[in-house]
Protein backbone atom coordinates (compact mmCIF):
# COMPACT_ATOMS: atom_id res chain seq x y z
CA UNK A 1 0.00 0.00 0.00
CA UNK A 2 2.84 2.34 0.87
CA UNK A 3 4.60 1.66 -2.45
CA UNK A 4 1.35 2.36 -4.30
CA UNK A 5 1.07 5.76 -2.63
CA UNK A 6 4.68 6.53 -3.42
CA UNK A 7 4.06 5.64 -7.08
CA UNK A 8 0.98 7.85 -7.10
CA UNK A 9 2.94 10.82 -5.78
CA UNK A 10 5.73 10.17 -8.28
CA UNK A 11 3.25 10.07 -11.14
CA UNK A 12 1.72 13.31 -9.97
CA UNK A 13 5.15 14.85 -10.07
CA UNK A 14 6.02 13.52 -13.50
CA UNK A 15 2.77 14.30 -15.28
CA UNK A 16 3.20 17.19 -17.69
CA UNK A 17 1.36 20.34 -16.65
CA UNK A 18 0.49 23.47 -18.50
CA UNK A 19 -0.56 27.00 -18.80
CA UNK A 20 -0.26 28.31 -22.27
CA UNK A 21 -1.68 30.66 -24.85
CA UNK A 22 -0.63 34.22 -24.59
CA UNK A 23 1.89 35.13 -21.95
CA UNK A 24 2.09 32.72 -19.08
CA UNK A 25 1.84 34.34 -15.67
CA UNK A 26 4.77 33.50 -13.39
CA UNK A 27 2.59 33.44 -10.28
CA UNK A 28 2.24 30.30 -8.19
CA UNK A 29 0.05 31.72 -5.43
CA UNK A 30 -1.43 34.95 -6.68
CA UNK A 31 -4.32 34.79 -9.12
CA UNK A 32 -4.84 37.43 -11.78
CA UNK A 33 -8.02 37.94 -13.79
CA UNK A 34 -7.07 35.80 -16.77
CA UNK A 35 -9.05 32.58 -17.02
CA UNK A 36 -8.54 29.44 -19.06
CA UNK A 37 -9.78 29.70 -22.65
CA UNK A 38 -13.21 28.06 -23.08
CA UNK A 39 -13.01 24.37 -23.93
CA UNK A 40 -9.27 24.09 -23.22
CA UNK A 41 -7.83 21.73 -20.65
CA UNK A 42 -4.58 22.54 -18.94
CA UNK A 43 -2.69 19.83 -17.11
CA UNK A 44 -0.15 21.10 -14.67
CA UNK A 45 2.22 19.37 -12.33
CA UNK A 46 3.95 21.44 -9.71
CA UNK A 47 5.96 20.75 -6.63
CA UNK A 48 6.55 22.75 -3.49
CA UNK A 49 9.79 22.01 -1.68
CA UNK A 50 10.25 23.28 1.83
CA UNK A 51 13.65 24.00 3.30
CA UNK A 52 13.17 23.09 6.96
CA UNK A 53 13.63 25.11 10.09
CA UNK A 54 15.75 23.63 12.87
CA UNK A 55 14.23 20.40 14.11
CA UNK A 56 12.08 19.87 11.02
CA UNK A 57 12.56 17.80 7.88
CA UNK A 58 12.83 18.67 4.20
CA UNK A 59 9.61 17.96 2.35
CA UNK A 60 8.45 17.86 -1.23
CA UNK A 61 4.77 18.23 -2.03
CA UNK A 62 3.80 17.54 -5.67
CA UNK A 63 0.37 18.32 -7.01
CA UNK A 64 -1.45 17.95 -10.29
CA UNK A 65 -3.95 20.49 -11.55
CA UNK A 66 -6.57 19.87 -14.21
CA UNK A 67 -7.83 23.28 -15.27
CA UNK A 68 -10.75 23.54 -17.66
CA UNK A 69 -12.25 26.60 -19.31
CA UNK A 70 -15.93 26.00 -18.76
CA UNK A 71 -16.90 29.28 -20.41
CA UNK A 72 -15.35 32.62 -21.10
CA UNK A 73 -16.16 33.67 -17.55
CA UNK A 74 -15.84 30.42 -15.61
CA UNK A 75 -12.79 28.25 -15.03
CA UNK A 76 -12.85 25.07 -12.96
CA UNK A 77 -9.85 23.21 -11.53
CA UNK A 78 -9.33 19.88 -9.85
CA UNK A 79 -6.22 19.36 -7.70
CA UNK A 80 -4.69 16.10 -6.52
CA UNK A 81 -1.86 16.42 -4.06
CA UNK A 82 0.67 14.41 -2.11
CA UNK A 83 3.67 14.86 0.10
CA UNK A 84 6.96 13.21 0.98
CA UNK A 85 8.90 14.16 4.08
CA UNK A 86 12.56 13.27 4.49
CA UNK A 87 13.00 10.55 7.11
CA UNK A 88 9.25 10.00 7.21
CA UNK A 89 6.86 8.69 4.55
CA UNK A 90 4.98 9.50 1.35
CA UNK A 91 1.27 10.13 1.58
CA UNK A 92 -1.63 11.25 -0.59
CA UNK A 93 -2.95 14.36 1.09
CA UNK A 94 -6.23 15.00 -0.68
CA UNK A 95 -8.00 16.95 -3.42
CA UNK A 96 -9.49 20.34 -4.11
CA UNK A 97 -12.11 21.62 -6.51
CA UNK A 98 -11.75 25.27 -7.39
CA UNK A 99 -13.95 27.59 -9.44
CA UNK A 100 -13.27 31.12 -10.63
CA UNK A 101 -15.86 33.48 -12.04
CA UNK A 102 -15.48 36.80 -13.81
CA UNK A 103 -18.50 38.96 -13.09
CA UNK A 104 -17.74 41.48 -15.84
CA UNK A 105 -17.31 40.68 -19.50
CA UNK A 106 -15.00 43.56 -20.43
CA UNK A 107 -11.57 44.66 -19.25
CA UNK A 108 -11.63 47.38 -16.61
CA UNK A 109 -9.00 49.32 -14.74
CA UNK A 110 -9.44 46.82 -11.90
CA UNK A 111 -10.88 43.42 -12.80
CA UNK A 112 -12.54 41.39 -10.04
CA UNK A 113 -12.74 37.61 -10.06
CA UNK A 114 -14.67 35.54 -7.52
CA UNK A 115 -13.05 32.33 -6.32
CA UNK A 116 -14.68 29.39 -4.51
CA UNK A 117 -12.91 26.20 -3.51
CA UNK A 118 -13.83 23.02 -1.68
CA UNK A 119 -10.93 21.13 -0.10
CA UNK A 120 -10.89 17.56 1.15
CA UNK A 121 -7.44 17.31 2.71
CA UNK A 122 -5.61 15.77 5.58
CA UNK A 123 -3.27 17.50 7.96
CA UNK A 124 -0.25 16.38 5.91
CA UNK A 125 -1.04 18.79 3.06
CA UNK A 126 2.06 20.89 2.40
CA UNK A 127 1.66 22.33 -1.09
CA UNK A 128 1.21 25.76 0.50
CA UNK A 129 -1.08 26.88 -2.31
CA UNK A 130 -2.34 29.51 0.02
CA UNK A 131 -1.07 30.67 3.39
CA UNK A 132 -3.88 31.46 5.83
CA UNK A 133 -4.47 31.78 9.54
CA UNK A 134 -1.85 31.37 12.23
CA UNK A 135 1.11 29.01 12.17
CA UNK A 136 2.77 26.81 14.73
CA UNK A 137 6.37 25.64 14.84
CA UNK A 138 5.39 21.98 15.04
CA UNK A 139 4.55 19.57 12.25
CA UNK A 140 2.97 16.20 12.97
CA UNK A 141 4.54 13.01 11.57
CA UNK A 142 2.79 11.85 8.41
CA UNK A 143 1.33 8.80 10.13
CA UNK A 144 -0.51 11.10 12.51
CA UNK A 145 -1.21 13.90 10.07
CA UNK A 146 -2.94 11.67 7.51
CA UNK A 147 -5.53 10.61 10.07
CA UNK A 148 -6.73 14.13 10.63
CA UNK A 149 -9.00 15.03 7.73
CA UNK A 150 -10.45 18.43 7.04
CA UNK A 151 -13.24 19.60 4.80
CA UNK A 152 -12.68 23.25 4.04
CA UNK A 153 -14.30 25.99 2.05
CA UNK A 154 -12.13 28.77 0.72
CA UNK A 155 -13.10 31.98 -1.00
CA UNK A 156 -10.95 34.67 -2.55
CA UNK A 157 -11.59 38.10 -3.86
CA UNK A 158 -9.18 38.50 -6.76
CA UNK A 159 -8.47 42.00 -8.01
CA UNK A 160 -6.19 42.38 -11.00
CA UNK A 161 -5.10 45.16 -13.27
CA UNK A 162 -2.96 45.46 -16.39
CA UNK A 163 -1.19 48.72 -17.09
CA UNK A 164 1.65 49.34 -19.53
CA UNK A 165 2.22 45.57 -19.78
CA UNK A 166 2.59 45.25 -16.00
CA UNK A 167 0.16 43.03 -14.18
CA UNK A 168 -0.75 43.93 -10.61
CA UNK A 169 -2.87 41.46 -8.68
CA UNK A 170 -4.10 41.20 -5.12
CA UNK A 171 -6.03 38.38 -3.48
CA UNK A 172 -7.85 38.45 -0.15
CA UNK A 173 -8.47 34.95 1.19
CA UNK A 174 -11.07 33.66 3.67
CA UNK A 175 -11.05 29.99 4.66
CA UNK A 176 -13.42 28.01 6.84
CA UNK A 177 -12.69 24.56 8.22
CA UNK A 178 -15.98 22.68 8.24
CA UNK A 179 -14.55 19.83 10.30
CA UNK A 180 -13.40 21.86 13.29
CA UNK A 181 -14.53 25.02 14.95
CA UNK A 182 -11.56 27.23 14.11
CA UNK A 183 -13.49 30.30 13.09
CA UNK A 184 -12.57 31.92 9.80
CA UNK A 185 -8.93 32.14 8.71
CA UNK A 186 -7.56 34.92 6.55
CA UNK A 187 -4.66 35.40 4.16
CA UNK A 188 -3.43 37.52 1.30
CA UNK A 189 -1.35 37.31 -1.85
CA UNK A 190 0.06 40.17 -3.90
CA UNK A 191 1.81 39.93 -7.23
CA UNK A 192 3.43 42.05 -9.87
CA UNK A 193 4.77 40.77 -13.17
CA UNK A 194 5.81 41.81 -16.64
CA UNK A 195 6.97 40.07 -19.83
CA UNK A 196 10.65 40.59 -20.59
CA UNK A 197 9.91 41.67 -24.16
CA UNK A 198 6.82 43.29 -25.59
CA UNK A 199 7.30 42.60 -29.30
CA UNK A 200 7.10 39.14 -30.86
CA UNK A 201 9.82 38.19 -33.27
CA UNK A 202 8.96 36.45 -36.51
CA UNK A 203 11.18 33.51 -35.64
CA UNK A 204 10.29 30.46 -33.65
CA UNK A 205 12.71 30.89 -30.80
CA UNK A 206 12.80 29.15 -27.45
CA UNK A 207 15.17 31.18 -25.32
CA UNK A 208 14.34 34.67 -26.56
CA UNK A 209 13.11 37.26 -24.08
CA UNK A 210 9.56 37.34 -25.39
CA UNK A 211 9.02 33.83 -23.98
CA UNK A 212 9.84 34.88 -20.42
CA UNK A 213 7.72 36.63 -17.85
CA UNK A 214 9.15 37.70 -14.50
CA UNK A 215 7.40 38.74 -11.34
CA UNK A 216 7.40 39.06 -7.59
CA UNK A 217 4.90 37.64 -5.11
CA UNK A 218 4.25 38.47 -1.48
CA UNK A 219 1.91 36.19 0.43
CA UNK A 220 1.08 35.16 3.96
CA UNK A 221 -1.47 34.63 6.69
CA UNK A 222 -3.57 37.24 8.44
CA UNK A 223 -4.69 35.19 11.44
CA UNK A 224 -8.27 34.23 12.15
CA UNK A 225 -11.43 35.60 13.67
CA UNK A 226 -9.93 34.67 17.07
CA UNK A 227 -6.61 36.39 16.43
CA UNK A 228 -6.65 38.66 13.40
CA UNK A 229 -3.39 40.26 12.33
CA UNK A 230 0.24 39.36 11.77
CA UNK A 231 0.82 37.64 15.13
CA UNK A 232 2.19 34.08 14.69
CA UNK A 233 1.84 34.07 10.93
CA UNK A 234 4.02 33.04 7.98
CA UNK A 235 4.93 35.36 5.13
CA UNK A 236 7.00 34.90 2.00
CA UNK A 237 8.56 37.12 -0.63
CA UNK A 238 9.03 35.17 -3.83
CA UNK A 239 10.61 36.19 -7.14
CA UNK A 240 9.12 34.07 -9.92
CA UNK A 241 9.72 33.47 -13.60
CA UNK A 242 7.81 31.66 -16.32
CA UNK A 243 9.13 30.33 -19.59
CA UNK A 244 6.88 29.58 -22.55
CA UNK A 245 8.73 26.56 -23.90
CA UNK A 246 6.39 25.84 -26.80
CA UNK A 247 2.97 27.04 -27.89
CA UNK A 248 1.42 24.54 -25.50
CA UNK A 249 3.94 24.06 -22.74
CA UNK A 250 5.45 26.27 -20.11
CA UNK A 251 7.67 26.06 -17.09
CA UNK A 252 7.57 28.17 -13.92
CA UNK A 253 10.02 28.56 -11.08
CA UNK A 254 9.97 30.49 -7.83
CA UNK A 255 12.00 30.72 -4.65
CA UNK A 256 10.15 32.18 -1.71
CA UNK A 257 12.09 33.55 1.22
CA UNK A 258 10.44 33.20 4.62
CA UNK A 259 10.00 36.57 6.32
CA UNK A 260 9.02 35.54 9.86
CA UNK A 261 10.39 33.08 12.41
CA UNK A 262 7.44 30.76 11.78
CA UNK A 263 7.95 30.72 8.00
CA UNK A 264 10.05 28.03 6.37
CA UNK A 265 13.43 29.54 5.48
CA UNK A 266 12.63 28.95 1.81
CA UNK A 267 9.85 27.51 -0.33
CA UNK A 268 11.03 26.40 -3.76
CA UNK A 269 8.35 25.89 -6.36
CA UNK A 270 8.57 24.46 -9.85
CA UNK A 271 5.73 23.77 -12.26
CA UNK A 272 5.35 22.42 -15.76
CA UNK A 273 2.14 22.75 -17.68
CA UNK A 274 0.70 21.50 -20.95
CA UNK A 275 -2.46 22.72 -22.60
CA UNK A 276 -4.82 20.61 -24.69
CA UNK A 277 -6.74 22.99 -26.92
CA UNK A 278 -10.30 22.23 -27.83
CA UNK A 279 -10.47 19.44 -25.25
CA UNK A 280 -14.19 19.97 -24.70
CA UNK A 281 -14.94 19.69 -28.44
CA UNK A 282 -12.82 16.56 -28.77
CA UNK A 283 -14.55 14.96 -25.82
CA UNK A 284 -17.93 15.95 -27.16
CA UNK A 285 -17.15 14.36 -30.54
CA UNK A 286 -16.14 11.15 -28.81
CA UNK A 287 -19.68 10.92 -27.49
CA UNK A 288 -21.34 11.73 -30.80
CA UNK A 289 -21.47 15.52 -30.57
CA UNK A 290 -20.79 17.75 -33.59
CA UNK B 1 -19.34 13.53 4.34
CA UNK B 2 -20.58 10.61 2.19
CA UNK B 3 -20.82 10.86 -1.58
CA UNK B 4 -21.73 14.47 -2.06
CA UNK B 5 -18.19 15.77 -2.84
CA UNK B 6 -17.91 13.20 -5.66
CA UNK B 7 -21.40 14.09 -6.86
CA UNK B 8 -20.52 17.79 -6.76
CA UNK B 9 -17.36 17.16 -8.79
CA UNK B 10 -19.26 15.17 -11.40
CA UNK B 11 -21.92 17.87 -11.72
CA UNK B 12 -19.31 20.64 -12.13
CA UNK B 13 -17.32 18.71 -14.73
CA UNK B 14 -20.43 17.66 -16.62
CA UNK B 15 -21.83 21.18 -16.67
CA UNK B 16 -18.41 22.48 -17.65
CA UNK B 17 -18.08 20.27 -20.69
CA UNK B 18 -21.64 21.00 -21.79
CA UNK B 19 -21.33 24.77 -21.35
CA UNK B 20 -18.06 25.04 -23.26
CA UNK B 21 -19.73 24.20 -26.53
CA UNK B 22 -20.91 27.01 -28.77
CA UNK B 23 -24.12 25.96 -30.41
CA UNK B 24 -24.53 28.87 -32.82
CA UNK B 25 -22.60 31.93 -33.91
CA UNK B 26 -24.11 35.29 -34.70
CA UNK B 27 -22.49 38.67 -35.02
CA UNK B 28 -22.89 40.43 -31.72
CA UNK B 29 -24.16 43.97 -32.28
CA UNK B 30 -23.41 44.75 -28.64
CA UNK B 31 -19.70 44.01 -29.07
CA UNK B 32 -18.58 47.47 -30.09
CA UNK B 33 -15.79 49.59 -28.65
CA UNK B 34 -16.22 53.11 -27.34
CA UNK B 35 -15.41 55.74 -29.97
CA UNK B 36 -12.12 56.62 -28.31
CA UNK B 37 -10.91 53.02 -28.56
CA UNK B 38 -12.17 52.61 -32.13
CA UNK B 39 -10.23 55.68 -33.23
CA UNK B 40 -6.87 54.50 -31.94
CA UNK B 41 -4.28 54.11 -34.66
CA UNK B 42 -1.92 51.17 -34.84
CA UNK B 43 1.47 52.42 -33.57
CA UNK B 44 3.15 49.72 -35.67
CA UNK B 45 1.37 50.61 -38.89
CA UNK B 46 4.56 51.95 -40.44
CA UNK B 47 6.44 48.71 -39.67
CA UNK B 48 4.64 46.03 -41.71
CA UNK B 49 7.54 43.65 -41.23
CA UNK B 50 6.35 43.15 -37.66
CA UNK B 51 3.33 41.29 -39.04
CA UNK B 52 5.58 38.21 -39.09
CA UNK B 53 5.58 38.28 -35.30
CA UNK B 54 1.82 38.76 -35.49
CA UNK B 55 1.54 35.61 -37.55
CA UNK B 56 3.38 33.66 -34.89
CA UNK B 57 1.04 35.04 -32.23
CA UNK B 58 -1.93 34.23 -34.44
CA UNK B 59 -0.79 30.63 -34.80
CA UNK B 60 -0.31 30.34 -31.07
CA UNK B 61 -3.49 32.03 -29.92
CA UNK B 62 -6.09 32.23 -32.67
CA UNK B 63 -5.81 29.25 -35.05
CA UNK B 64 -7.69 27.00 -32.67
CA UNK B 65 -10.93 28.83 -33.54
CA UNK B 66 -10.18 31.04 -36.55
CA UNK B 67 -8.19 28.51 -38.61
CA UNK B 68 -4.78 29.01 -40.20
CA UNK B 69 -6.16 31.22 -43.00
CA UNK B 70 -8.33 33.20 -40.62
CA UNK B 71 -11.53 32.02 -42.27
CA UNK B 72 -13.02 30.89 -38.97
CA UNK B 73 -13.94 27.34 -38.11
CA UNK B 74 -17.62 26.65 -38.61
CA UNK B 75 -17.72 24.27 -35.68
CA UNK B 76 -16.36 27.07 -33.48
CA UNK B 77 -18.75 29.65 -34.95
CA UNK B 78 -15.71 31.93 -35.16
CA UNK B 79 -15.43 35.09 -37.26
CA UNK B 80 -13.98 34.96 -40.77
CA UNK B 81 -11.26 37.62 -40.94
CA UNK B 82 -11.35 37.63 -44.72
CA UNK B 83 -14.89 39.01 -44.77
CA UNK B 84 -15.33 42.66 -45.65
CA UNK B 85 -17.46 43.17 -42.57
CA UNK B 86 -14.40 42.32 -40.46
CA UNK B 87 -11.76 44.05 -42.56
CA UNK B 88 -13.87 47.23 -42.66
CA UNK B 89 -13.43 47.60 -38.92
CA UNK B 90 -10.78 50.03 -37.77
CA UNK B 91 -7.45 48.94 -36.31
CA UNK B 92 -8.58 50.36 -32.99
CA UNK B 93 -11.74 48.25 -33.07
CA UNK B 94 -9.84 45.05 -33.78
CA UNK B 95 -7.34 45.89 -31.03
CA UNK B 96 -10.17 46.53 -28.57
CA UNK B 97 -11.83 43.22 -29.48
CA UNK B 98 -8.59 41.28 -29.03
CA UNK B 99 -8.00 43.02 -25.71
CA UNK B 100 -11.47 42.60 -24.24
CA UNK B 101 -12.69 39.45 -25.92
CA UNK B 102 -16.36 38.56 -25.92
CA UNK B 103 -16.47 35.87 -23.25
CA UNK B 104 -20.18 35.30 -23.47
CA UNK B 105 -19.72 34.32 -27.14
CA UNK B 106 -16.61 32.21 -26.59
CA UNK B 107 -13.96 34.78 -27.56
CA UNK B 108 -11.42 35.07 -24.72
CA UNK B 109 -9.65 38.26 -23.72
CA UNK B 110 -6.00 38.49 -24.74
CA UNK B 111 -5.14 41.35 -22.44
CA UNK B 112 -2.41 39.10 -21.05
CA UNK B 113 -0.45 39.71 -24.25
CA UNK B 114 1.72 42.84 -24.20
CA UNK B 115 0.04 45.78 -25.91
CA UNK B 116 2.48 45.86 -28.82
CA UNK B 117 1.92 42.18 -29.48
CA UNK B 118 -1.81 42.83 -29.74
CA UNK B 119 -1.06 45.53 -32.31
CA UNK B 120 1.13 42.99 -34.13
CA UNK B 121 -1.90 40.72 -34.29
CA UNK B 122 -3.89 43.55 -35.86
CA UNK B 123 -1.10 44.02 -38.41
CA UNK B 124 -1.28 40.36 -39.31
CA UNK B 125 -5.08 40.29 -39.48
CA UNK B 126 -4.84 42.94 -42.21
CA UNK B 127 -2.85 40.52 -44.34
CA UNK B 128 -5.63 37.93 -44.22
CA UNK B 129 -7.95 39.67 -46.68
CA UNK B 130 -8.53 37.85 -49.98
CA UNK B 131 -6.03 38.74 -52.71
CA UNK B 132 -8.64 40.63 -54.78
CA UNK B 133 -9.25 43.15 -52.04
CA UNK B 134 -5.59 43.66 -51.18
CA UNK B 135 -5.26 45.91 -54.23
CA UNK B 136 -7.32 48.44 -52.31
CA UNK B 137 -5.30 48.05 -49.17
CA UNK B 138 -3.65 51.44 -49.40
CA UNK B 139 -7.02 53.16 -49.05
CA UNK B 140 -7.59 54.59 -45.58
CA UNK B 141 -10.22 52.86 -43.49
CA UNK B 142 -12.84 54.66 -41.45
CA UNK B 143 -12.28 55.36 -37.78
CA UNK B 144 -8.55 55.55 -37.69
CA UNK B 145 -7.45 52.48 -39.59
CA UNK B 146 -3.80 52.87 -40.53
CA UNK B 147 -2.08 52.39 -43.87
CA UNK B 148 -2.00 48.76 -44.85
CA UNK B 149 0.75 48.11 -47.36
CA UNK B 150 1.30 44.73 -45.78
CA UNK B 151 2.81 41.50 -47.02
CA UNK B 152 0.50 38.89 -48.48
CA UNK B 153 -0.28 35.89 -46.36
CA UNK B 154 1.77 32.84 -47.13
Amino acid sequence: MRSFRFLLVLLMGAWPTSRALGQESPYFITYDHHLEEPGNLEIETSSTMGVPRDGQHFFIAPYTELEYGVSGRWTSELYLEGQTTSGDSTIFTGWRLENRFRPFAREHRINPVLYFEYENLNQGSRIEKEIVGNDSAEADPNAEARKIRAHELETKLILSSTAHDWNLAGNFIVEKNLSQDEGFEFGYALGISRPLATLASGNNCHLCRENFNAGLELYGGLGSTDDFGFHATSHYLAPAVSWQITDNASLRFSVGAGLTHLSSPALIRIGYSYEIRGFGSKLSRMFGGK
Amino acid sequence: MGRWPLLLTSIFLGMGIAWAQNTSYQLDPGWQPPAEAANRANPLATQPGLAAGGKKLFTRNCVECHDQEGTGLVKKHAADFQLDVVQAQSDGTLFWKITNGNPDRGMPSFSNLPELQRWQLVLYLRTLRPAATQAHASMPRPNGGGPTTLPKPR
